[in-house]
């Protein structure tokens, strides 16, 4: 063999020595990294270890009910069974689980694609950790094929999550609104609340209004995991976990309403005999402005919402001509009409403009500014004084009043009674209306024009009002001159029925006119009804209560589209009828206003709803002793029947 | 010569070496019942294996150590063609796994040939080197035979695929040929065509998941669900091992089976939660005696075929080491390089003991004379 002298072996020396100088550098490197890890860093993975295997449950809260003013129920929570995925475990045998979990599911292939679009866009984020829903309400069948096959697709759960319903349906739907998911918009806007993808908000109504309280806090609880995501806790753990592993939730708290639904069911069903479209009626207590029905048709079923329409509904739903989201008693705004006349006599009698005994002829038309001026459909009134000129509605009689009054004496009165104004309701972005002034006309017509005040004296030109505006302001003309803020929510409980806080009335002002003028004017409303000239005469055949009020006919300008439908053309350019009241007159309890879109006459349409809806609401809805005049009324029809009558009234109450 | 067996071994044996390797191997098993302890008793015997693994290599790696060296030098080329046609046989014989052909099984023994190339590649450039004696610095074209030696097994192993080992090989190979001197032009020269030659390398050799490899460890955002979330779950067990580290068998990482492959590639990341910062300084120092070591018995081996083999087995343990550390620890990407004596594994297991088997043969006869 060849001997290898050692002197060749230190050719390698120096070499060596560099090689365990570098190889002490590395490992050197590498124990600094360790100690990065190890100790610079050791929170941070401390927490992400932690995180690893306590994963955050959210427990949910209930969100509060709504009762009406007698206790129905009119918002309560269902479960509905909702499935969630968590992307990181998931996605890890994605070819697997995802087909499965398609065929549980039942889901159509654009929905597997929209899915699986959706998985792999948040398992790539900063949400892969977190659930992502996948499917809500599911039946009962597929919750149990998941509970049966929950080992084959990890990271997938089902949580019972409770879900609205609103047993009234499309009733009062507009003031009580709806719910649905939470945006991205959302979250951002509102930090503190800690909203999450897949919450509810509220959208609309009472439901968006008072989101802060029906909504509640959620609760949370941190289970083992491992790393599929298996909870590996048992329940009696979970249970059992203290205060740093579990936080209970905070139930929402419950609303109960001024509203009536018995009443609103009652308006319903008088709208319906009529076969109105379109509509609105309001009804408040006189003494304290509490809203008893706010009631705007057509309507859409909140349930449909809080449950997810299918697109074919949501189109419906769009594309109906009569628009059944627009809330038509305190968004949409219409020319009041011969509504307003009672605030524009009253303002010339505070003024002292008007002999109320002075009597005017009505021919049926006059002259003034030259141009031509009618009462409405060719009525010829005769010799009209100021209290006939409201029980028939003469426009020729307001048109001289007009005459001899400034627009803002006009104005201001309609005003004062919160006639174009925000009534403070504070739900579904109320609008104001407007009542025109001399300096409106000023800044968008650049003119005063004679008309402009003939027109405001009986609600027409450019005068807009809201369906609640003018409850309200007929409340305060039942009232003897209260004008209050409209009260939807009486007051809020806890789930056992605590009551936590109860709200009053508010009252916005008090408005200065003589009662000798209101006596005057609220006397002539009685005669709308009563008197066998009065506009509502004919057609509200009421017995049991005094009703007083006014009709109006609100002229409907509106160019027919070409190529539009002329029977559709025909029914859209007819009058908006209007009835505005309250009763018992002697003793007045409600204001009520109805509101019938394209009904035509006020007198003829509008009062009848309002006439059928008071009767019921005296003799069947309204608690405690009945008034006397419906006694009354009883009395007599308990003599004409004796026996059989008796009998169904004991039942009846 | 006249020294009996015994007192040789009383008087040459590298108790240091015996210590460290016994250490590593005992702390390696002890953490290994750890990791599997975590899979429901399902791989629970895993330790077990492993031991049997580590008495098989041990009675090869006594057979490594007393036979003289100097006929493993001469018969070095025929091992390495031997391991060679082992490397080819795979293809041709071994079986499938996973799209990669890595193992050959004859009766109910599988083992990985390219982790004996690591060795048998070593003993050929040692023999080349032993044979190749020269004073002055030398050219590129001396190199061109040892060069051979090493691409052929090096295509071989990147053909089966297997990134991990072929880097190994690699650095092992370029670790013991930086052993000679080379003229300054060669030089640059030949670090001129390593640069270029891997970037070639990495854009038409490399398959598609390699390369997704190598750039998730660039872009570990991007790449969250596959090996980049293995690096991080293993920073995530090491980090929260703090100084400590959490208790044997209390690692919540490896218990919760967040820890990828906790046997083979990860065993550190199970360690370095349980025992923390103090348990891996200490096993970090092993590895650093150990290699240290092992080029402390190259500098007085006997001969230039010992020393290459010393400085082989020296690059083996280090490049290992630092790859699977490394990876564990985030800063290299996932190639799947074992820990030498801590991962679970046979072939790795044999080849590691074998090279201790090496090293203590050149340290126990750095005084003799052929």
């Amino acid at each position: 063999m060849q001997l290898a002298p050692r002197a060749a072996v230190g050719e390698f020396r120096e070499r060596i020595r560099w090689m365990g100088a570098i190889a002490l550098v590395i490992l050197g490197l590498l124990a600094a990294r360790m100690f990065y890890l190890q100790v610079v860093r050791s929170d941070a993975y401390a927490h992400m270890a932690e995180e690893n295997i306590l994963r955050r449950i959210f427990l949910p809260s209930t969100r509060g009910r709504i009762f009406d003013t007698r206790g129905r129920v009119i918002a309560e929570n269902r479960p509905s069974y909702n499935v969630y995925v968590v992307p990181l475990y998931f996605m890890r045998r994605f070819d697997e689980t995802f087909p499965r979990l398609s065929t549980f599911l039942g889901l159509s292939r654009e929905q597997r694609d929209r899915l699986e679009a959706r998985l792999r866009e948040a398992a790539d984020g900063q949400r892969r950790f977190q659930q992502v829903l996948v499917r809500e309400d599911i039946t009962r069948e597929t919750l149990a094929i998941l509970e049966t096959h929950r080992d084959e697709i990890p990271g997938v759960s089902v949580i019972a999550v409770p879900v609205r319903t609103y047993p009234f349906g499309a009733l009062a739907a507009h003031a009580i609104g709806f719910l649905n998911e939470v945006s991205a918009d959302d979250i951002r806007e509102h930090p503190d609340e800690d909203y999450r993808a897949g919450d509810r908000i509220g959208r609309s109504g009472l439901e968006r209004a008072w989101e802060s309280f029906l909504r509640g806090r959620r609760g949370w609880v941190r289970v083992d995991r491992d790393h599929r995501g298996v909870i590996l806790s048992s329940r009696d753990e979970i249970a059992r976990f203290g205060p740093d592993r579990r936080q209970e939730p905070v139930p929402g708290r419950d609303l109960v309403l001024t509203l009536d639904m018995e009443l609103m069911r009652a308006i319903e069903r008088a709208f319906q005999q009529r076969q109105f479209r379109a509509g609105a009626a309001a009804v408040v207590d006189v003494h304290s402005g509490r809203v008893l029905a706010l009631y705007s048709r057509p309507s859409i079923d909140p349930n449909l919402v809080s449950t997810g329409m299918s697109q074919q509904t949501a189109r419906s739903i769009d594309e109906n001509i009569d628009r059944p989201g627009i809330d038509r008693v305190i968004y949409e705004t219409y020319f009041p009409g011969s509504t307003v006349k009672p605030f524009t006599a009253l303002a010339a009698l505070r003024a002292q403009l008007v002999d109320p005994t002075a009597r005017i002829r009505c021919t049926g038309n006059v002259e003034i500014a030259r141009r031509p001026w009618h009462c409405a459909h060719g009525h010829v009134h005769g010799l009209v004084d100021l209290h006939q000129a409201i029980v028939q509605s003469c426009n020729i009689y307001f048109f001289r009043l007009a005459e001899i009054m400034s627009l803002d004496l006009i104005a201001r009165m309609a005003s004062e009674y919160g006639l174009g104004q925000r009534t403070g309701i504070r739900i579904n972005s109320e609008s104001a209306g407007l009542v025109p002034t001399r300096a409106w006309y000023q800044q968008h017509f650049r003119q005063q024009r004679v008309g402009y005040r003939l027109n405001s004296a009986v609600g027409q030109g450019n005068t807009r009002i809201t369906v609640l505006q003018l409850a309200m302001a007929y409340a305060a003309l039942a009232n003897g001159g209260t004008l209050y803020v409209p009260q939807l929510v009486e007051r809020l409980q806890s789930p056992d029925g605590t009551v936590l806080q109860s709200f009053g009335a508010t009252v916005r002002h008090r408005i200065d006119v003589p009662p000798a003028d209101l006596v005057r004017v609220t006397d002539a409303l009685r005669g709308v009804v009563t008197d066998r000239l009065g506009t509502a005469h004919e057609a509200t055949d009421i017995s049991e209560v005094e009703l007083a009020g006014k009709t109006g006919t609100a002229q409907v300008s509106r160019v027919a589209r070409h190529g539009e439908d002329p029977r559709y053309a025909y029914f859209m350019g007819r009058d908006h009828a209007w009835f505005a009241a309250f009763a018992p007159f002697d003793r007045p309890e409600i204001a009520v206003v109805v509101l019938v879109e394209h009904g035509g006459s006020g007198g003829d349409e509008a009062a009848p709803v309002a006439a059928s809806l008071v009767r019921d609401y005296f003799t069947r809805i309204r608690p405690g002793e009945p008034i006397p005049t419906v006694r009354a009324a009883r009395e007599v029809q308990q003599q004409q029947r004796p026996i059989v009558r008796r009998r169904r009234t004991r039942r009846g109450r | 010569m006249a020294r009996s067996i015994q007192a040789r071994l009383r008087e040459e044996f590298d108790w240091p070496l015996f210590l460290v390797v016994t250490t590593l191997a005992t702390v390696g098993v002890v953490n290994l019942y750890s990791a599997t302890s975590a899979q429901g008793g399902v791989r629970g015997e895993l330790y077990i294996q492993q031991i049997r693994w580590l008495a098989l290599g041990s009675a090869v790696g006594v057979l490594a150590a007393v036979v003289d060296y100097k006929y493993l030098e001469r018969y070095a080329y025929g091992i390495f063609v031997g391991s060679i046609v082992a490397l080819v046989a795979v293809f041709l014989l071994g079986k499938s796994v996973r799209g990669t052909h890595r193992w050959i099984q004859i009766a109910s023994f599988q083992f990985q040939p390219s982790e004996f190339v690591k060795i048998t590649l070593v003993l050929a450039l040692g023999r080349f080197l032993h044979r190749d004696a020269r004073a002055e610095r030398r050219k590129l074209r001396h190199l061109v035979v040892p060069a051979g030696m090493v691409a052929v097994p090096l295509l071989l192993i990147m053909a089966q695929p297997d990134l991990g080992t072929a880097l190994i090989v690699g650095l092992v190979a370029v670790s013991v040929l930086a052993l000679v001197r080379l003229e300054r032009g060669s030089l640059v020269w030949l670090i001129t065509t390593l640069v270029g030659g891997s970037y070639v390398a990495y854009t038409y050799v490399l398959k598609d998941y390699q390369q997704e490899r190598l750039k998730s460890f660039l872009d570990p955002e991007k790449h969250k669900l596959d090996s980049a979330y293995q690096a991080l779950q293993s920073m995530i067990a090491i980090g929260s091992g703090r100084i400590t580290g959490q208790g044997f068998m209390q690692g919540t990482q490896n218990q919760r089976r967040f820890i990828p492959d906790p046997f083979t590639d990860f065993p550190l990341a199970v360690w370095a939660q349980e025992q923390g910062l103090l348990g891996c300084y200490a096993v970090l120092l092993l590895y650093a005696f150990l290699v240290l070591w092992a080029l402390n018995i190259a500098g007085s081996a006997r001969d230039r075929f010992g020393s290459a083999l010393a400085v082989g087995m020296a690059a083996l343990f280090f490049w290992h080491t630092v790859f699977n550390i490394g990876m564990v620890m985030g800063v290299l990407p996932v190639v799947g390089v074992t820990l030498p004596l801590f991962s679970y594994g046979g072939s790795s297991v044999l080849t590691m003991l074998i090279g201790v088997g090496l090293l203590m043969n050149i340290s126990m006869r750095r005084h003799t004379f052929g």
